[in-house]
């Protein structure tokens, strides 16, 4: 063999050598990305089942602790000689964050006042003022809690409660019907013979009205919903969360 | 200049993942708000608006990981530069709609405090300027200290092609280590 012809085949043999090694780095670089793409895909699917755990609201019990309506149309709900911690619930039936909170936290307000861990009091306020959707959105809301006033406290003022934000309607379209409110009453099983006409002449209107203003103006509230734990404000964050309520509200009993 | 860029696309990722993993974190924890959130813009019917509310969070955060560390450079510069044209869109339609939202791009439920004005011009100059960053990462992955590069997951880069030329023209004693 000529120098020539050795060079060429050393030539030829790095060539495939080096073919090779590319080949393989090739298939390496794909093993790799692959596996972090499949890590990072699994992280967010691992991310959002915990966030989906976390969030889950709890389950509630059967049976509530005893609700009172106070006279100035407020509502607790806490076994008896259960004075704190206090957790009161300003929300608007119209409001959707409400509603959020509602689905998301209603159960564990229920069932801690059912377990004797706190005295809840709601406070069901109009919110919105006259000027937003031409009065839509106010005269939904005030229609809702007058009505929730006319029933004198117990299990259906609370099924009346969760009926009523369960069937709330866009803020711009008129709901809450005084012939719904009056039907959704019954079911929740109201009694009372003053109930139809307690709703339907909507005898509780000043006084709802009048105790939203009293509660806007002293309360200082940013908005519905807000929870307040023995008078300071519960953030969202707690509020929405839950777990986080519970153990916020277990804290305060400390 | 071109010894610059990579620290370029360094900076570029670690600001981006920063805002990431901030926003991201500040919205995990309450999934129930962050869809809110979502619903506020009034863009996305409500079983996307679920997705979104619960799937964003964790997203942000992962992307923000994987920029941080440099590893699949591309495509975190890539899905981050489109979840900040997204948010850039969607707030402009809110403020085009007279909407008067929070834009809840770290945590909240979407809705202004009392008496708080709506911010979107300083949201859509923040999320177009991280849209450039993630331009930049996008363009020209993955900078200095990248995972991509220690896993030699970088190959269509130029020092490859160079070094090609330059060792066929050299004795293959290389070859033979």
């Amino acid at each position: 063999m000529g120098k020539a012809a050795r060079d060429q085949s050393a030539r030829e043999r790095i060539k495939a050598q080096r073919e090779q090694q590319r080949r393989k780095d090739k298939a390496r670089r794909i093993t790799t990305i692959a596996a972090a793409a499949v890590v990072a895909i699994a992280a967010v699917g691992a991310g959002w089942w915990y966030a989906a755990q976390s969030s889950k609201s709890e389950q509630a019990t059967a049976a509530l602790a005893p609700i009172t309506v106070t006279a100035d149309g407020a509502v607790v709900m806490a076994k008896a000689g259960v004075e704190k911690p206090v957790l009161d619930v300003y929300e608007d039936f119209q409001c959707p964050a409400c509603k959020s909170l509602e689905e998301a936290s209603g159960p564990t307000i229920k069932n801690l006042a059912a377990e004797g861990k706190a005295k809840v009091v709601f406070h069901p306020i109009t919110i919105f003022p006259e000027q937003m959707n031409n009065g839509i959105t106010r005269g939904n809301s005030v229609r809702a809690g007058v009505a929730s006033r006319c029933i004198a406290g117990g299990t259906p003022w609370m099924q009346f409660h969760d009926k009523v934000f369960k069937e709330q309607p866009l803020e711009n379209v008129e709901g809450f019907k005084i012939s719904d409110l009056v039907e959704w009453g019954k079911e929740a099983g109201v009694t009372d013979p003053n109930f139809e006409k307690c709703v339907t002449g909507q005898e509780k209107a000043a006084q709802h009205t009048a105790y939203s203003q009293k509660i806007l103006d002293t309360q200082k509230l940013q908005g519905t919903p807000t929870l307040k734990l023995n008078g300071t404000e519960v953030p969202n964050d707690v509020a929405f969360s839950p777990s986080g309520l519970r153990q916020a509200v277990l804290d305060a009993a400390k | 200049m071109i010894s610059a860029l990579p620290w370029v696309t360094t900076v570029s990722r670690l600001i981006m993942a920063g805002v990431l993993i901030v926003a991201g974190w500040g919205k995990i924890g309450t999934p129930v708000l962050s869809v809110q959130a979502v619903e506020a813009y009034e863009l996305l019917p409500e079983s996307l608006a679920r997705v979104v509310g619960y799937g964003l969070p964790i997203l942000e955060i992962v992307v923000g990981v994987l920029l941080v560390v440099g590893l699949l450079t591309r495509v975190a510069g890539v899905v981050s530069a489109l979840l900040m044209l997204a948010f850039v869109i969607g707030i402009a339609s809110a403020w085009a709609r007279g909407l008067r939202i929070d834009c809840g791009c770290f945590g909240g439920g979407g809705q202004l405090a009392a008496g708080e004005e709506p911010a979107y011009l300083v949201d859509i100059l923040r999320d177009f300027g991280l849209f450039a960053l993630g331009v930049v990462i996008a363009w020209f992955p993955p900078g200095r200290f990248a995972l991509d590069s220690a896993l030699g997951l970088t190959p269509d880069r130029g020092p490859d092609d160079d070094t090609e030329i330059i060792e066929d023209e050299e004795p293959p004693e290389k070859e033979n280590d």
